[in-house]
């Protein structure tokens, strides 16, 4: 089963007098269970691909499909009742709401999906099992290091069971240590639970763990790979 | 231009809406305190001047104790040579002798009881309006002929008309029955209905036979070309008045206490609302400045390791505040001579308000006066606080260290 | 709604990210609700005082007369019904009370001085509940009953006729034929009033003996009734309407004293100006807080707009955000504003003003008066103007796109 499809996407995006070609006739299949890594030097593309796939930004012309539904075309409306509902989001850096701690923080995409408190309760908690930070519930974003405060953002982003996780330079911040514990917490919820991947990294050490390396140049996929995970 | 008076202005302008915004404020503030002091300025002047023109004058000479008594036998004797002579020594003034008494006044219809002045029909129109205000017949013109004006609700009311005659009963100076028949020759309307209702005039010399006055009378009213003259004048006035005569000056703060105190009633909650407006814009800037100086915590971090020292950066925030707050007093005093100039040419009426202000003796539209004072004095103290807000976040900058600045966010 | 819960709590959190920001804006705001709030029940003091002074002067809160007689107070414009036939019309029950009493301009003459009064030939027992009076506190004794034939005036008078109790005035008036009407009345008690102009322009003598003096019968110039409070006379004053004889004229006090009652408005509408130019002193420095708030936290929104939060649900957070502002601020400034006041409710004593103040209408002591209303007023005002206020830095928060705002640096 198709778990993303994009076809024929472009974007140009104008800087200062140079237009920039971020995708250049992009077409790229994703299968559900997929673990597939963009990489491309900065200004490669793979941003763009990626907020293009997560709906958070438009192509000036092509298609993007999500399983059976075209969202380019949505409304805004829609497309945040998406990514709600079939999206977890890692960003690279400020991926917390500073106010919240890391429970609230965990269980806000639930809350906005109106999930019932004892639900969510019950799910922060496993969850937080699950990525390893126990104890640190009641702590706000800034008293926590780089990795605990991504493991958070994982958690909240894999919490409600989406299909698809979405991740910009998630280890941008993080040493090689914590690296690989992220990585490797993304391997057991791929190979656990079906989630599809798509990281979006020039980390080497990232690119190791994918199913699947896609290489992007000047907004054009020069390198398409199926590998062995390490 | 110098390099920190640039590196200010441009700072000034780095979060635009804030910026706007903060000296929105100050304009808003600004531009209501000039209006309000000049609105002030002009019905305090109002006031005092339509107050005193009725019939108070700047000053009166008085027998001592008549002022709070107004009994009849506390006279001024032989008031019109007194008059005389001081018309002779002060010549910038305007001076005109007074009677008073009351009495009731019947027509065919009616009675009712009426305060009588004689006054010196060639004199009187220098110190008082009423004898302008005449609406129907004429002025009293001969000083001993036994005619009368009255207000236009007194004729009303007593349903008598020019050409009538009225009879008065009262009681002379030495308590005993005064009585005489006077003919109607004028009506005034000052618009100040009590003013209307409860006065009328008659030539001092038939008052003073009428009322067995024995050529005395109860004040001399004195005005002066100026208020400000009028104090100057008081004390030669009271000097030239004859020794052991038991007369004294009055000056018109005396005569009308009421006048001076509800202005300053009006202008201490005017003080109060003043006042919270100029906090209000304090709070306004300080925050603004506490923000502005908190964001840049890293930048100056950076400018203090170069070299400077917090007291530079201090004046460097001062210098900013003081470029707002300019901004916010020029576009200010503009506002309010814009708002203050619109009213002085068309004149401003409250509605419902008319009342209120017949009470204070002023007209139902007031025309502002523009003064360089009442379009500075508001932006001035604002621009004080101003500054005073900016002091907090300033010194602050003393207990910035620049590695832990630069570490900063 | 089910957002609620969670938008409250953010804004919340992130009003006290920056709490030197918030405290300063809590000052502001207190400062500024203390301010309307504060000056409103001085102003409603003084206002009050000199509408009830002026309307215990003028006792009645509705009465009746003929109707030329307000422009024109004779007796000869006096109400044509008798006593015997309106005791038989309005019952004892029928109102609060109710008086029907004579009114006339007269001369008061001494041995020395004479002045212009207002003779009033009233039922003293009838008169007693509208308290214009304390028939007590009276150097020597008040009118007893309407056929008394004393005079009761003014302490400040009688020192300027130069009488005393036990010594005989003359009361000049005239008859309904304009004949001048006189007789001697002895001087039996000295009242005081709080309003110096009462004291010096009002003398009593009983019904019976202003009637007989002026010749009219059993008639009278103005009935009176009494309302529940001055503030709420419309029950009565229907009342009052459907009951009389159509010729005659029924004024609410407000209509007889205008100025008291015009007063009374623009007060109303002073208070409602006052509390809203201070919003807007305010609303600079409420909109600027706002607009840092979220300039500070653009990042932050993007990333709730791309976890799926909806652009509505921000437009909400930074609302509620301004409304907790304003909530926290109301609640200080009301307790403020009640903390000030309750202190002063004995009175301000403004003496050095007291001749200015009586010129307004004034006693010299100045009683806050705190309506509920008047607070309830600031805080409506400071709530809903600060609603519209929030809703244009709102609006621009939720507009953000999510990709520029997460990308965006600073």
């Amino acid at each position: 089963m198709t778990a993303v499809r994009c076809v024929d996407l472009c974007k140009t995006y104008r800087q200062g007098d140079e237009d920039i070609k971020a995708l250049d006739h992009v077409s790229i299949e994703i299968e559900q269970g997929g673990f597939v890594c963009l990489s491309a030097p900065s200004g490669g593309g793979k941003t763009t691909l990626l907020n293009a796939i997560g709906g958070l930004d438009m192509p000036d012309s092509g298609e993007v499909w999500i399983g059976n539904q075209r969202i380019d075309q949505m409304s805004k409306g829609e497309l945040a009742e998406l990514r709600l509902s079939s999206i977890g989001f890692v960003f690279q850096a400020y991926n917390l709401i500073p106010v919240l701690t890391a429970r609230e923080n965990i269980e806000f995409v639930m809350q906005v999906q109106g999930v019932p408190a004892t639900e969510r309760a019950e799910k922060s908690k496993a969850i937080l099992a699950e990525v390893g930070l126990d104890g640190l519930e009641n702590r706000r974003p800034a008293e926590m290091s780089g990795g605990q405060q991504q493991r958070v953002a994982v958690a909240r982003a894999i919490v409600s069971r989406p299909a698809l996780v979405l991740a910009d330079e998630p280890t941008a911040n993080l040493d090689s240590k914590t690296s690989d514990e992220l990585m490797e917490l993304f391997t057991e919820l791929n190979e656990h639970h079906n989630t599809t991947f798509v990281i979006a990294t020039h980390d080497q050490r990232v690119m190791g763990y994918a199913k699947r390396l896609i290489r992007m140049l000047d907004g054009r996929i020069v390198d398409d790979i199926q590998q062995n995970a390490a | 231009m110098n390099i920190v008076v640039r590196l200010a202005w441009r700072n000034l302008w780095r979060h635009q809406r804030r910026t706007w915004l903060t000296i929105g404020a100050i304009v808003f503030s600004n531009t209501l305190l000039v209006f309000m002091i000049s609105m002030q300025f002009s019905m305090y002047g109002l006031m005092i001047d339509n107050t005193l023109k009725v019939f108070t004058g700047h000053m009166q000479v008085q027998a001592r104790g008549y002022k709070d008594d107004q009994k009849m036998r506390q006279t001024v004797p032989e008031i019109v040579p007194l008059a005389d002579r001081l018309r002779a020594d002060f010549p910038a003034e305007r001076i005109a002798a007074r009677g008073w008494a009351f009495a009731l006044a019947s027509s065919e219809e009616r009675s009712y009881g009426v305060g009588i002045y004689g006054v010196e029909p060639k004199f009187e129109p220098q110190v008082s309006s009423i004898p302008g205000l005449i609406k129907e017949g004429r002025y009293l013109a001969q000083s001993d002929a036994v005619e009368i004006v009255i207000g236009a609700v007194l004729a009303r009311n007593l349903r008598v008309k020019v050409g009538d005659e009225l009879t008065l009963l009262g009681s002379g100076r030495d308590g005993s029955f005064a009585a005489a028949v006077a003919t109607v020759v004028g009506v005034f309307e000052s618009g100040v209905v009590d003013v209307d209702r409860n006065i009328a005039q008659m030539p001092l010399r038939a008052f003073q036979d009428t009322f067995f006055m024995e050529g005395a009378g109860h004040e001399v009213v004195i005005t002066a070309p100026t208020l400000d003259a009028a104090q100057v004048v008081l004390p030669e006035i009271a000097a030239a008045l004859p020794p052991d005569s038991g007369l004294v000056v009055h000056d018109w703060d005396a005569l009308q206490p009421g006048l001076k105190q509800a202005i300053k009633a009006d202008m201490s909650s005017a003080f109060f609302m003043y006042a919270i407006l100029v906090i209000l814009v304090a709070f306004s800037v300080l925050n603004t400045q506490l923000m502005s100086v908190l964001e840049r915590t890293h930048e100056f971090g950076i400018i203090m390791s170069l070299g400077l020292k917090p007291g530079q950066l201090g004046r460097l925030v001062m210098l900013e505040t003081a470029f707002l707050g300019l901004v916010g007093l020029i576009l200010g005093a503009i506002g309010g001579a814009i708002v203050t100039a619109y009213f002085s040419v068309n004149g401003l009426s409250i509605p419902g308000m008319e009342e209120m202000a017949a009470n204070f003796n002023l007209p139902p539209r007031v025309y502002l006066q523009v003064t360089p004072l009442s379009m500075i004095i508001g932006p001035a103290v604002v621009f004080l606080f101003t500054l005073l807000a900016a002091a907090y976040p300033a010194l602050r900058l003393h207990r910035l260290h620049p590695v832990e600045a630069m570490r900063a966010n | 709604m089910r957002m609620l819960p969670v938008l409250t709590r953010l804004a919340w959190r992130y009003l006290w990210r920056n709490h030197r920001r918030t405290i300063i804006m809590l000052s502001a705001i207190g400062v500024g609700v203390w301010a309307m709030i504060f000056m409103t029940a001085l102003s409603r003091g003084m206002v009050d005082q000199v509408i009830e002074d002026g309307v215990a002067v003028l006792p009645g809160h509705v009465q009746v007369h003929d109707p030329l007689f307000l422009d024109d107070p004779s007796v000869a414009n006096r109400i044509l019904i008798g006593d015997a036939v309106l005791s038989k019309k309005f019952g004892p029950a029928d109102f609060k009370a109710w008086a029907s009493r004579v009114k006339v301009p007269a001369v008061i003459a001494s041995e020395y001085e004479s002045r212009g009064v207002t003779l009033l030939g009233i039922d003293p027992v009838a008169e007693r509940p509208f308290g214009y009076l304390d028939y007590d506190d009276v150097d020597g004794r008040f009118l007893a009953d309407v056929d008394d034939d004393g005079i009761v005036i003014g302490r400040k008078l009688a020192e300027k006729l130069e009488t005393a109790v036990g010594k005989r005035v003359v009361i000049m008036s005239q008859d309904p034929n304009n004949e001048i009407a006189d007789r001697g009345f002895r001087v039996i008690g000295l009242f005081t009033a709080e309003v110096p102009a009462f004291e010096e322009g009002n003398v009593f003598v009983g019904k019976k003996a202003a009637q007989k003096m002026l010749r009219i019968g059993d008639t009278t110039t103005e009935i009176v009734f009494l309302g529940d409070n001055y503030r709420n006379v419309e029950p009565t004053y229907e009342k009052v309407v459907a009951s009389v004889d159509k010729t005659l004229a029924v004024s609410r006090w407000s209509e007889v004293a205008t100025y008291l009652g015009s007063m009374l408005k623009v007060m109303d509408g002073f208070v409602v100006i006052w509390m809203v130019v201070i919003f807007l002193a305010l609303s600079f420095g409420l909109v600027n807080t706002l607009v840092m708030a979220v300039f500070e936290r653009v990042r932050e929104i993007g990333l709730m707009l791309a976890l799926g939060m909806k652009p509505s649900s921000i437009l909400g957070q930074i609302i509620i955000e301004s409304m907790l502002l304003l909530s926290v601020g109301l609640l200080i400034g009301d307790v403020l504003a009640w903390a000030t006041i309750q202190p002063l409710r004995d009175g301000i004593d403004i003496s050095i003003v007291a001749e200015g103040m009586e010129m307004m209408g004034a006693a010299s002591v100045l009683y806050p008066r705190l309506y509920a209303s008047d607070m309830i007023l600031a805080n409506v005002i400071v709530l809903f103007l600060g609603f519209l206020a929030s809703l244009s830095p709102a609006w621009r928060a939720s507009r953000y796109e999510p990709v520029e705002a997460i990308t965006k640096v600073g």
